[in-house]
């Protein structure tokens, strides 16, 4: 079995990301700045409907428009919508504006049916169905295991409470989007993917062409975070805009698009009852809990399942439960895989209760959770995390905190798959001794450029900035879609295969010995005039799945006026081999500060009367910004001996909930609803006053 | 958004003359020209008045200051003066959005910004105050609305400056047709309260050219709490100034943000202060008399506990 070599130069370390230059200068060309000759903007008409019956679209106005090239239906004859923000329409111009004035000039017939956009109207069975022929509820999806009366009847205590999650909405700070050539020689689309070869399948199939005519290009692209994978309808349409206008069409998304159709992480609302045994072992647990995927589970959700669904009772073994999840379906865009799909809610929710237990107990929180977590890998991070946060000396009993300011603490667990396979690179010496290393990945901004030059500097003792890493292209050796993880641990191993068999032919055909390092360029240039290219692919033993991780969360909240500071994030997190540490580290800080903006500050907001997202915007749509980020402090576990594992998901999975449970010790009682906002802060204190009747 | 015509105007007059029925005046534009994009708005003629002279002066003054309508938020929350003698004023510009926005956006246009309830920007969306039929956030999402209004609408002022410059007492210079008049900020927002179409009292073609601050031997203070820790809209505002005599209140002015339409003023709260010594159970009696009569709606109600905290608050910080 191949290892990774114990003495590392770049593995491991601070290495400054490859591209970094690029993109802060803006050299770095995302898709969203790709202009191909001739290029048109393109864009979509959609449903100003939350429901309706469509019966005729008529494009004919806006043909009219000066430089319009093309206007195309998303669907002929008659539709049924089921939600504002349904794609209906798109058309290609010359301009921005353009576009924008012949979407407005389409006509659409339609008859608006009745709607419904909020879980707890639409399980009522007097909403109106979303779909004909199935309830707006689900039937209940039921695990069941012992004997749970019995077990209850014997705790020593009981807890119950109801926990909620708001709906998500995916917010890349590049839209979802693509540019697409279609010719008679076939597609090529610069695509803002975390999946360039399920971008490629996906438009092949869509489109009725071989999937060797489709190209994917993605160089740089700015997030996906789950929402990414398959073309998307905004891709498919971008081809037909361009085969019918002849011209490569670029249509990105608009912020207010993307608030709308293109995914996000379900609601959750979890009635949850959790019993123990006096010194606080687990013994019994409850769960019944449903939540919305909006319209559907929809979107291609590689990673994970973008159902409202969730594992429980999370990362704890209980032996006696039941466990019942239901879909409620609303008249609202449709869910995709978001950032640890099922896991922040799921964390959210058994944290939460858990930490109720503690306090009933009188426990340490971080004492029964050592007492439960099965995970040898959390109990270390338990311990190392206590130590380095000074749980000990800020840990209060709940709501002892003196002032109208109060301070709290609060600590949770998470648990992630990961792992690798199915990837390719190849290695190309060239005679000058210049390097390129080739892999159909693609780097969501999580820095796979970097781990691919890391990797490859250390094995040929190189510079990583020696090395052209060239990805995001199907061109090359294929690799799977960023998501769940996986990148990491898919790619380094292929790398590592392409650069030491690279290695051994090159010192077979020049008959150097060792050709890296200071023997590199002599041996390069015995290869005459042709370069040598060798190709490589995943190896088991490099890699590995399963990473726990733990958090501590430090929270200020005035109890006058509501607002709830983050003051510091502890994070131990589990990786396996570090490869580039810079951004692993960034991953965690991204990680952390996007679980801070689920527990205080993100949410769509649907209205019930008109059926449309109130807050599709950043104005609106509260995101984190620099004045909320604590101060966040990461200690990686080292575990050279695992291989690599990804950490871009686990790490964002128990943020929330420790943040949750710091507020909860804060002020002595809970808010058992995300997002944590002042409203209701001040209301869980009773200090609100009631809406006159 | 629509096509339209850009004109800079170089006087008063010429602003006024270009004003036709269609027309809109445009000063930094960041509230007027999101909303020509999300189709809110569609003026045929944009009249800049950036350029008009005299308008982006601060003048310094004994007796007054004067600050132009075109001067950018940027500078009164960089100008040191205007921090020592307004702090009112200098913490409610430095609330403003981001650095990004105050660089841009003038005090006038913050002064005549429309409202930010989330229905009326929505593009889809035809409301109450869009000249629709209901407004949707009486029995929908109202978290950010009025605790008092007296119109059906229940959208609130939004101009942090609006709260602060009521409480320091400024007077509003308003070109009305041929001649200026002089405005308290009260006046300035009046309709606003009867009216659920307006955002402020000024008719089409008023011009704000100036706002007078008066120098007043006392202190000044403003606070608001936010969601978010900045670059965030206030959830309440409040803002008071005092005159002190011998430790004293001899005049004062408390005035609360985002429940009204109108920055919201209770004359008895100001009077129940005066020839007192502010400390906490004072400021407590204030805060109910401010707050008394509040008619909180499904999901605001949280904002009269909130504004209880923040009167109480500014009041002692006027105690140094
Ligand atoms: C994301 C965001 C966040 C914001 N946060 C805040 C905040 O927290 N607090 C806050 O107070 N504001 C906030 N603002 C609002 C911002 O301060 C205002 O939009 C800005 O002050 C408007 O000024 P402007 O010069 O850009 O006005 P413009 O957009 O040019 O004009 C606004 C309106 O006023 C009219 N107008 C302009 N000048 C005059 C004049 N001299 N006389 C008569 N009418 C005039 C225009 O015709 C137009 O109708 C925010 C804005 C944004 C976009
Ligand atoms: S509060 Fe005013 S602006 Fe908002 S929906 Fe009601 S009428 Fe419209």
């Amino acid at each position: 079995m191949p290892t990774w070599p114990k003495e590392t130069k770049y593995i491991g370390r601070h290495v400054q990301r490859v591209d970094g230059p690029a993109k802060v200068t803006g050299s770095a060309r995302y898709t969203s700045d790709v202009q191909p000759e001739g290029w048109l903007y393109g864009m979509i008409l959609r449903s100003r409907w939350p429901a309706a019956k469509i019966s005729d679209i008529s494009l004919e106005k806006a043909r009219q428009v000066p430089g319009i090239k093309a206007a195309i239906l998303v669907r002929e004859g008659e539709r049924t919508i089921r939600y504002y923000g349904e794609e209906l329409a798109a058309v290609a111009g010359t301009s921005k504006q353009a576009c924008l004035d012949a979407l407005r000039l389409i006509e659409v017939t339609a008859s608006p049916l009745p709607f419904v956009v909020k879980e707890t109207e639409a399980l009522k069975d007097s909403s109106p169905p979303v779909w004909e022929k199935s309830p707006n509820l689900s039937k209940p999806k039921v695990v069941e295991k012992g004997d749970l009366a019995k077990a209850f009847g014997e705790c020593a205590a009981v807890v119950e409470g109801f926990f909620t999650t708001p709906v998500l909405i995916h917010h890349p700070l590049e839209t979802h989007g693509n540019t697409v050539s279609w010719t008679d020689e076939g597609i090529t689309a610069w695509a803002s993917t975390q999946g360039i070869f399920s971008v490629r399948d996906g438009l092949a199939g869509n489109l009725n062409v071989e999937q060797s005519k489709v190209r994917v290009i993605s160089e740089f692209m700015g997030g996906g975070f789950g929402a990414k994978f398959g073309p998307g309808i905004e891709g498919a349409l971008a081809a037909r805009l361009s085969k019918a206008a002849k011209a490569p069409v670029k249509l990105m998304l608009t912020r207010f698009d993307q608030s709308l159709a293109v995914g996000n992480r379900p609601s959750s609302f979890q009635k949850i009852k959790l019993g123990a045994s006096a010194d606080g072992k687990l013994l019994a647990y409850e769960l019944d809990a449903y939540g919305t995927a909006g319209i559907g589970s929809g979107g291609s959700t590689e990673g994970g399942g973008g159902g409202a669904e969730f594992p429980a009772p999370y990362i704890y073994t209980i032996p006696n439960i039941r466990v019942s999840h239901r879909g409620v379906t609303v008249n609202a865009g449709s869910a995709r895989a978001f950032r640890a799909p099922g896991h922040p809610p799921a964390s959210f929710g058994m944290e939460s209760i858990l930490d109720e237990l503690a306090v009933k107990l009188n426990l340490d929180p971080v004492e029964i959770r050592l007492k439960n977590d099965p995970s040898p890998v959390r109990q270390r991070e338990y311990q190392l995390g206590a130590e380095r946060f000074g749980w000990k000396q800020k840990y209060h009993r709940p709501g002892s905190s003196p002032g109208p300011v109060k301070t709290g603490v609060g600590c949770a667990g998470a648990s992630w798959g990961g792992g690798g396979g199915g990837t390719q690179a190849e290695a190309q010496i060239n005679p000058d001794g210049s390097l390129e290393i080739r892999c159909g990945t693609q780097d969501l901004g999580t820095g796979t450029k970097t781990l691919i030059a890391v990797i490859a500097a250390d094995l040929l003792q190189l510079k990583p900035d020696q090395i052209q890493v060239r990805i995001g292209d199907t061109r090359f050796p294929p690799s799977g879609g960023s998501g769940g993880s996986t990148t990491a641990a898919s790619v380094s191993p292929a790398v590592f295969d392409a650069c030491t068999q690279a290695l051994e032919a090159l010192q077979n055909q020049t008959g150097v010995a060792d050709a890296r390092g200071d023997n590199w360029k002599a041996a390069c240039k015995k290869l005459g005039i042709n370069p040598l290219i060798v190709g490589g692919k995943w190896q088991p033993g490099l890699s590995s799945s399963g990473t726990g991780g733990v958090q501590f969360a430090e929270v200020e909240v005035d109890a006058d006026t509501g607002f709830v500071r983050v003051k510091k994030i502890t994070c131990v997190q589990d990786c396996g081999m570090v490869v580039s540490r810079l951004t692993c580290e960034s991953q965690v800080n991204g990680g952390i500060i996007m679980g801070l903006g689920y527990a205080l500050y993100e949410q769509r907001v649907m209205d019930s009367t008109t059926g449309v997202v109130l807050n599709p915007n950043f104005e609106t749509y509260k995101l984190p910004g620099l004045a909320d980020v604590p101060q966040i402090d990461i200690i990686l576990l080292d575990m050279p001996e695992r291989g690599v594992i990804g950490i871009g998901e686990p790490v964002t999975i128990p943020t929330a909930a420790a943040i949750a449970n710091a507020v909860a010790n804060a002020l002595g009682v809970r808010i058992g609803s995300l997002p944590i906002t002042p409203d209701k802060v001040l209301a869980a204190l009773g200090k609100t006053q009631a809406a006159h009747a | 958004m629509k096509a339209f015509q850009y004109v800079t105007a170089q006087s008063v007059d010429s602003a006024r003359d270009w004003l036709g029925p269609r027309a809109s005046y445009l000063a930094g534009g960041n509230d007027l020209l999101a909303r020509m994009k999300e189709y809110l708005a569609d003026p045929d003629l944009l009249v800049n008045v950036k350029s008009i002279p005299g308008l982006a002066d601060i003048e310094p003054g004994d007796g007054h200051w004067t600050l132009g309508a075109q001067v950018t938020i940027a500078r009164i929350e960089q100008d040191p003066q205007i921090r020592k003698l307004f702090p009112a004023l200098h913490e409610a510009a430095a609330e403003v959005g981001s650095l990004q926005i105050r660089n841009v956006a003038t005090l006038g246009g913050n002064l005549a910004q429309h409202s930010r309830c989330w229905y009326y920007r929505h593009r889809d969306v035809v409301c109450l105050k869009k000249k629709g039929p209901t407004c949707f956030a009486r029995l929908g999402e109202n978290k950010f609305h009025s605790l008092f209004t007296g119109n059906p609408c229940i959208s609130t002022v939004v101009s942090n400056l609006s709260i602060a410059l009521a409480a320091l007492g400024a007077v509003v210079l308003v070109q009305q047709g041929k001649q200026t008049v002089r405005w308290s900020i009260a006046d300035l927002y009046a309709k606003a309260w009867d009216n659920p179409i307006a955002h402020h009292s000024l008719a089409h073609g008023d011009l704000i050219l100036k706002v007078e601050i008066p120098v007043e031997p006392g202190r000044s203070a403003y606070g608001q709490i936010s969601e978010k820790g900045a670059f965030d809209w206030a959830l309440v505002s409040c803002a008071a100034a005092a005159v002190f005599d011998d430790g004293r209140v001899k005049q004062a002015r408390i005035v609360l943000g985002a429940v009204a339409p109108v920055p919201y003023q209770v004359e008895a709260a100001n009077d129940l202060l005066k020839g007192k010594k502010i400390d906490e159970p004072l400021a407590a009696r204030a805060a109910d008399r401010l707050l008394a009569g509040a008619e909180p709606l499904e999901h605001n109600g949280y904002k009269i506990p909130m504004a209880r905290a923040l009167i109480q608050r500014t009041l002692l910080k006027l105690m140094g």
